[in-house]
């Protein structure tokens, strides 16, 4: 177990290292710096300027001297200074981060507490008219894209109480919060619901398959404690590694969601930041990005090995 | 994994004849759903294919006259704020999602495809390689990969093409490494090994027609979620530019002006979006359901 | 003057309670709340050139003169003193000086002096050490020639010769007085000023906070205790989060004309107003390749523009057709009606301009059978992209296939600097209404903003002549004459003058859109809240 831990977290740093490769390497193809962007506003480009401030800024370094500027600062937690802002990195990303945090919480919160319920019935009364409902409700849930959700909910906010949530970082009533923050969870997590629901339904129907499940059964336990108390117990193995799979799918989501309904949130920031050309916050947030989905992961295979003595890791 | 066959499958699930026009009404009414997907894709197909000849209007002809005007007879979608008809832009807009859906799925799965016969196959350090690149990919979110490409790459169809192709790599490469490391214990390539074939003929004679069915169910449970990411891409605004009538960049635009105005710019496209998506999930689900049945539900 | 002056006699008959309010005393206190439409990418005007920046951070500063904040048309004859008691210029018309006010302090307590005026002018001209890092109007100060102090209080301009428009630049929003102990790269973050507000807080794409200085140097101001901007780029949740009372006043000229109504409609009390920009919307064309290098095909391309068209669809009727001037009434400068449609493709019958345009066309070899394909360049960004998208659907009626292609915003002028395209479609705009500002910037030669590098050098006579004339009437005659022949050398086709709204609730008084720039009314020192 401890050799296969050692194993993965050196299998982490591998991946972690090599995203740090491509995403600096995909930014420095990207056509136009910066710079450009800066001068696009004054309408004209000054090469001398430009010259300076591609100097000033480090850009006209070696690529690999820029990259290994970026990693040895990282290394010692030093993200840069934002290009735009000119404020430490850092302090650009980490005001963001709960916003960001409380949203996935909330949508995570929402999809598991609609998703597992509706998973389990769904698979308990397989084949009938329910399920087939409840199938098509979670199927049409993945089809929606959550920023449309996000539009419609809006639209609808506004044609029923004729207003519509404005972020406001510190909001003053419980109401003023439930709109700023649930709302838009919704809009995430419905889609996660829809996955969690399907992920859930069909590892419980694998369960409830398995002998163990029959021979509760034979033993003459009630079809509500085969279902709730053995079934789920163990189909509850293959829900936590959704979570795993939707730390990525969450962050697609959340990126369109605060762009719909202009939260000022990390998601955001990365397609703001790439906008203007903004490497260091980019980079910066790509690696947090890679971070969370990563150790999300390794998260979900140590949970497996805690809960499910079966399962032992080794080489 | 085992290898499956189709028709001791077809009876299991209660087919009475596993032949001809019969088995294909038993499959469609055994699968509703199913039949309803790919009815829905079938429709969005033609759509993309007939555009010219469905609409009356060009997609993209400006009409003073009729700007924003709500649906009516003669625009039954409505207009756009240039007096662009709606549903011509909507079935134009099919071609783009399709061309987008169906180019990156494909090129996605081919790489896919060789990455994980490849990787499986050689093992060694190739497959290390592979596996590592692989998780590098995959720890990155598809539409945050997106996103980074497209603006490396610059907004045009192919590069948004290519943009969502890429991290499809992975998830295809595995699936296709798994069944090929299973393939490879399986006693008829064995066999075939015993009777002196080369290893490239095995790989491709044996091991890899008996992987499609996996890379089928994939690449159809994928085509809905390469749609997704073009819309998004495009609400974004760093997916296909002007003048193709891409769904959505028509509700990123509509969205940030006619919310109140205008509703049928916001409602038609995005509708037009989660169909298409609909369709090819009702579709994959039940493709999934008769291709791979370990997976049945 | 007001283009919408029915729309806010109607809301003050509704409200007369208000009208009388107005004339009232101005109340003290309250914070006013208005939308930002984006984030600036600082805070440092003298390194901006979109008024992203002046509108939130103009209210920080003073200038030695400003138009005054309560009239809407910017002139020579509304320049009031700001931080200058008076002005003056010598007899020959070469050296201007001013007076400055005494006992004005900087936000951080350090004393206001001449060598502050002289230290920002330097730095705008290029000569001082620390640099900007970019200086977009170093060339409004082509013809100073130093900037020198005589004691703390008085400095003056030193001009290579005559220029009378130089006080309407010094008016302008973009020409506030920075401080010399203050660096560049503070003024970017953390900018201080002598104005009615002092800096709180930036955050980029959130929000924007000004606190009321109670150290104001002009007694009694400001009314306000602070403004704040928040930042909403979707025009939809912006435009409703002021229907819902959330803010104040929303971003100026930022409401479209088809919102308006939708506006009115939900806040009937809101006072409303639509304004010229003083942007212009206009084509630039690549005469140094084909095909536009044909002068034939590029007169056949400005006289197949049905103007009428873009103002309808744009702007429902309510945009302004001129010359590169800013048309009357708004405008100081622009040529009469008469003589502007003199000009080829001016005239009221758009189907004999194109029939014209055709048979030039058939001139250079294209027809029915032979349509010429084009490229039509423009930005991401809707603005651009709608007209660009009006002007392919006209150009096909004289056999001209255009295709749209969109660049993004980093690639946009190093695009066109290097001439990588055929027809570009692009927005100029015009801080002060004066023809000095908008001709030599934009057509004398070698102006790094002469995109299309037009370049003539009688017209170029034409230019200085007019920018040294003293009597206005004369001036203006001159000034047409220009403008006419820029319009007929197609020199960059001018489509349109925008036209756009801005709201406020009736309870916020003393804000005046001004109607011949966007660049210049954001003192925000006479606003206040009659709530």
């Amino acid at each position: 177990m401890f050799a296969y831990i050692v194993r993965r977290l050196a299998l982490m740093l591998v991946t972690l290292f090599g995203i740090s490769i491509i995403i600096f390497v995909l930014l420095r193809i990207v056509p136009g710096n910066i710079v450009d962007i800066l001068f696009d506003a004054a309408g004209f480009v000054d090469p001398a300027d430009k010259a300076n401030l591609e100097k000033e800024l480090g850009l006209s370094d070696p690529i690999v001297v820029q990259y290994f500027r970026w990693i040895g600062g990282l290394l010692q937690g030093d993200l840069g200074y934002s290009y735009v802002s000119e404020k430490p990195a850092l302090q650009e990303i980490l005001p963001r981060i709960p916003i960001t945090a409380r949203l996935a919480g909330l949508a995570l919160l929402f999809s598991a507490s609609i998703g597992i319920p509706l998973g389990v019935i769904s698979a308990v009364h397989q084949g009938t008219k329910l399920d087939y409902a409840l199938r098509i409700v979670s199927l049409s849930g993945l089809s929606l894209p959550s920023f449309w959700l996000g539009l419609l909910i809006l639209m609808a906010s506004v044609s029923l109480f004729g207003m519509m949530p404005i972020f406001n970082p510190n909001p003053k009533t419980w109401t003023e919060a439930f709109a700023i923050y649930a709302v838009p969870a919704m809009a995430v997590g419905f889609r996660s619901a829809a996955l969690t629901m399907r992920i859930t339904r069909s590892s419980m129907l694998e369960i409830l398959r398995q002998d163990f499940i029959r021979t509760a059964r034979a033993k003459g336990a009630s079809e509500a404690s085969v279902n709730y108390r053995h079934a789920l117990k163990n189909a509850i193995l293959p829900v936590i590694t959704v979570i795993g799979i939707e730390a990525a799918f969450l962050i697609g989501g959340l990126i369109v969601t605060e762009t719909v309904f202009n939260i000022p949130g990390v998601a955001r920031f990365l397609v703001e930041a790439l906008r203007w050309r903004d490497y260091p916050i980019v980079q910066n947030l790509v690696m947090l990005i890679a971070v969370v989905v990563v150790f999300a992961n390794f998260t979900v295979d140590m949970l497996y090995a805690v809960i499910d003595p079966r399962i032992r890791y080794g080489d | 994994m085992a290898v499956i066959n189709y028709d001791s499958e077809l009876k299991r699930a209660g087919a009475h004849s596993t032949h001809g026009w019969r088995r294909l009404v038993f499959l469609a009414q055994r699968y509703m759903l199913g039949t309803i997907g790919l009815f829905i894709m079938v429709m969005f197909v033609w759509m993309a294919i007939s555009a010219d000849l469905i609409c009356r209007f060009s997609p993209l002809s400006v009409d003073s006259t009729h700007r924003l005007a709500a649906p009516d007879a003669l625009h039954w979608m409505g207009t756009d704020s240039f007096g662009r008809d709606v549903w011509s832009r909507i079935v134009h807009g099919a071609r783009i999602s399709l061309a987008v859906g169906i180019g990156a799925t494909f090129l996605g799965s081919s790489i896919g495809v060789v990455v994980g016969l490849a990787s499986g196959y050689l093992s060694g350090w190739v497959d290390l390689l592979f596996q590592r690149i692989t998780d590098i990919l995959q720890a990155l979110p598809l539409l945050v990969l997106a996103l980074v490409m497209t603006a490396a790459l610059g907004p045009s169809l192919p590069n948004v093409i290519i943009a969502i192709a890429i991290p499809l790599i992975p998830t295809v490469a595995r699936v296709i490494r798994a069944n090929t490391l299973a393939l490879r214990e399986l006693p008829f390539v064995e066999a075939a090994k015993s009777i002196g074939m080369s290893e490239t003929r095995i790989a491709l004679r044996h091991v890899l027609p008996n992987t499609l069915a996996p890379l089928i169910v994939l690449a159809t449970a994928q085509l809905g979620s390469t749609i997704l990411t073009e819309a998004s891409l495009s609400f974004l605004g760093l997916g296909i530019p002007e003048p193709y009538p891409s769904w959505g960049r028509m509700l990123s635009e509509s969205a940030a002006e006619y919310v109140r105005t205008a509703p049928w710019l916001v409602i038609f496209p995005g509708v037009a979006i989660s169909l298409a998506v609909f369709g090819t999930n009702l579709f994959g689900d039940a493709l999934r359901d008769i291709l791979d049945p370990r997976q049945r539900g | 003057m007001r283009s919408v002056q029915t729309l806010v006699a109607a809301a003050l008959l509704l409200l007369p309670a208000y009208d009388v309010a107005s004339a009232a005393e101005p109340k003290q206190g309250g914070i006013l709340r208005i939308y930002h439409r984006d984030s600036p990418g600082g805070a440092s005007i003298h390194e901006g050139a979109t008024f992203s920046i002046n509108a939130p951070f103009m209210p920080v500063f003073n200038n030695l003169v400003m138009f005054d904040q309560s009239k809407a048309q910017n002139s020579a004859d509304t320049l009031v003193p700001d931080l200058a008691e008076s002005w003056a210029w010598s007899s020959d018309n070469k050296k201007l000086t001013f007076k400055l006010k005494q006992g004005v302090k900087w936000h951080d307590g350090k004393p206001f002096t001449s060598a502050d005026v002289k230290c920002t002018f330097d730095m705008v001209m290029g000569k001082s050490e620390q640099k900007f890092r970019q200086n977009p109007r170093k060339s409004w100060y082509n013809e100073v020639n130093d900037v020198t102090t005589n004691g703390d209080f008085e400095a003056s301009f030193n001009l290579k010769r005559p220029q009378p428009a130089l006080l309407s630049l010094l008016a302008s929003g973009y020409t506030p007085v920075y401080p010399c102990h203050v660096s560049p790269g503070d003024m970017r973050t953390k900018p201080t000023g002598t104005g009615p507000f002092k800096f709180v807080e930036f955050k980029a794409n959130e929000s924007i906070k000004l606190t009321k200085n109670t150290d104001y140097f002009k007694k009694g101001l400001p009314h306000l205790d602070g403004i704040e901007f928040t930042i909403i780029t979707n025009r939809s949740t912006a435009i409703l989060g002021f229907v819902a009372g959330k803010f104040d006043v929303t971003f100026p000229t930022h409401i479209t004309i088809p919102l308006l109504k939708d506006v009115k409609s939900q806040s009937p009390n809101a006072v409303c107003v639509v304004e010229p920009t003083n942007v212009s919307t206009n084509i630039i064309v690549n005469s140094s390749s084909p095909p536009f290098d044909n002068v034939d095909v590029r007169r056949a391309m400005a006289l197949a523009l049905d103007r009428k068209a873009f103002i309808s669809i744009l702007f429902e009727g309510q945009g302004d057709i001129g010359g590169t001037m800013l048309p009357a009434p708004g405008g100081l400068w622009a040529m009469p009606k008469e003589m502007l449609e003199q000009i080829p493709g001016y005239g009221p019958d758009i189907n004999a301009n194109r029939e014209g345009a055709k048979k030039l066309m058939q001139k250079a070899g294209y027809g029915p059978d032979k349509h010429l394909a084009v490229k039509v360049a423009t930005r991401n960004i809707g603005e651009y992209r709608d007209p660009a998208v009006i002007l392919i659907d006209q150009l096909k009626s004289i056999y001209i296939d255009a295709e749209l292609d969109v660049v993004d915003t980093a690639q946009w002028f190093p695009k066109v600097a290097r001439k990588d395209y055929m027809l570009g479609l692009n927005l100029t705009g015009n801080a002060v209404d004066d023809p000095d500002q908008s001709f030599y910037e934009n057509y004398s030669c070698g102006s790094e903003r002469n995109y299309t590098n037009y370049c003539n050098k009688e017209i170029e006579k034409l230019f200085d002549q007019q920018s040294q004339e003293t009597d206005v009437a004369k001036r203006k005659k001159m000034v047409w004459d220009i403008d006419k022949k820029l319009q007929e050398d197609v020199a960059r086709p001018i489509i349109f003058h925008a036209r756009a709204g801005t709201c406020w609730q009736p309870y916020v008084k003393g804000v005046t859109i001004m109607v011949n720039s966007s660049y210049n009314g954001y003192r925000y020192e006479d606003v206040w809240m009659d709530k």
